[in-house]
């Protein structure tokens, strides 16, 4: 019996795909629980660093909180002091880049001000929004959210600080208007860390 | 069979001869150790596809050769981002979504059409060797103007306590920014194909002096 040549024709690109995707598996296997590995410690590293900045030495981070009503606030960890009294929160935040979502941690005094922020897993474009991976980046940020309002706008900024976000104009705005709302939710949650964040 | 080697570094270089791969090369080219890491994963690639390309030309239908090739380097390319993520965290996130996208960089596409598909792995080999260093030489001369003219920086890889950048004194503190946007990449990449250009002219010049002075001896 003869086989039509669109089946041979179909069957040889079916056993390339089937060899790569195996191959795939494999290097897949060996890669994966290395990848998660990094990504757990970035957090870590994260959460640490910017506990760090907060001001209050021996400062503990709690556990995770899931949040249910936010789009942009993901997770949030309180933070207590030694004594156990409550200092702010770091949050785990979602913004709109250039290049999809950007992932950030930011940490938050309880009257919603931003004491430390960083940037963790994003698509920007090396050499522009990349540069907001620097902890420099962040200082435009930092130090507002409570007397005065997070920069969310060119217009906010001071002269000197515009030539820093050119090119980047959308990685300024996706990170300002991401940790404007981190504010606003920080603030909706009072003194009491674990209520409002289930 | 050095030819196959040496064609890619200058005569037929990918990027200011052929003129291919330029979207990654320009988008890149920002700091000069995106350039080697996304030079490295193209070199990878490259050589991955040119081999089994090669190796299974015969074996590959003539009508559904292109999304084979699509198939081949789509893997290596997978398995280049796996690795970087897995065991070079910082480079994949400073050349972020550029690596998938080498799987529709047309140097590595065309050279599996162009080359791969027609000659024999060793060729292949060299082609893929040759091109893809080429490719790396083309991409971290752009990125080299462009970070030292547009940031004053040289950014390599961090080793030890040296965190991978130099300053260079003059230039960061007040760099031509304009040079490291998307327009300075442009700019750029003109002015070195100019350069390229010229220089292949003057080649092509000489080579024709030359053969007529020795027209003009064999008829004295």
């Amino acid at each position: 019996m003869k086989i039509p040549r669109l089946v041979i024709v179909g069957g040889k690109l079916a056993l390339i795909c089937t060899v790569a995707a195996v191959v795939l598996a494999l290097v897949n296997a060996v890669t994966a629980p290395v990848i998660i590995e990094n990504r757990e410690r970035a957090l870590a590293e994260g959460l640490a660093a910017v506990a760090a900045q907060s001001g209050v030495a021996g400062v503990q981070v709690g556990e995770a909180q899931p949040t249910t009503d936010s789009q942009v606030v993901t997770t949030a960890y309180p933070m207590t002091s030694p004594g156990g009294a409550g200092v702010g929160f770091i949050l785990q935040l979602v913004g709109n880049g250039y290049g999809g979502d950007m992932q950030l941690l930011a940490g938050y005094l309880e009257n919603g001000e931003l004491f430390s922020a960083r940037m963790m897993e994003n698509q920007e474009t090396p050499g522009l929004g990349k540069k907001a991976e620097s902890p420099a980046y962040m200082l435009m940020y930092v130090g507002h959210g409570a007397a005065t309002r997070i920069p969310t706008s060119k217009n906010d900024l001071p002269a000197e600080q515009v030539d820093s976000i050119t090119g980047a104009t959308i990685t300024f705005l996706g990170v300002g208007r991401a940790l404007a709302e981190g504010s606003g939710f920080v603030k909706t949650l009072g003194v009491e860390p674990a209520g409002g964040t289930q | 069979m050095i030819r196959e080697f040496t064609k890619g570094l200058f005569k037929e270089n990918p990027i200011f001869v052929i003129a291919l791969g330029l979207c990654p090369a320009l988008a890149v080219s920002t700091q000069v150790v995106n350039a080697l890491g996304m030079g490295a994963g193209v070199i990878f690639v490259l050589l991955g596809s040119n081999i089994f390309v090669s190796l299974l030309k015969n074996f590959i239908p003539e009508k559904v050769r292109i999304p084979a090739y699509i198939v081949i380097i789509a893997s290596f390319v997978t398995i280049v981002d796996l690795v970087m993520q897995a065991y070079s965290p910082s480079l994949s996130s400073s050349l972020g979504v550029f690596v998938q996208l080498i799987v529709v960089n047309c140097v590595i596409l065309g050279r599996a059409e162009a080359f791969a598909n027609q000659n024999t792995l060793g060729n292949s080999v060299l082609d893929a060797l040759g091109m893809g260093i080429g490719f790396t030489l083309g991409l971290v001369l752009i990125s080299l103007i462009r970070e030292v003219f547009g940031a004053g920086t040289i950014t390599i890889f961090a080793f030890g306590s040296f965190d991978g950048v130099i300053e260079i004194p003059g230039l960061s503190e007040s760099p031509a920014r304009v040079i490291g946007l998307a327009t300075g990449a442009l700019l750029v990449m003109g002015y070195l194909k100019g350069l390229f250009n010229w220089m292949e002219a003057k080649r092509a010049g000489e080579r024709g002096n030359s053969a007529s002075d020795g027209a003009g001896g064999s008829a004295a």
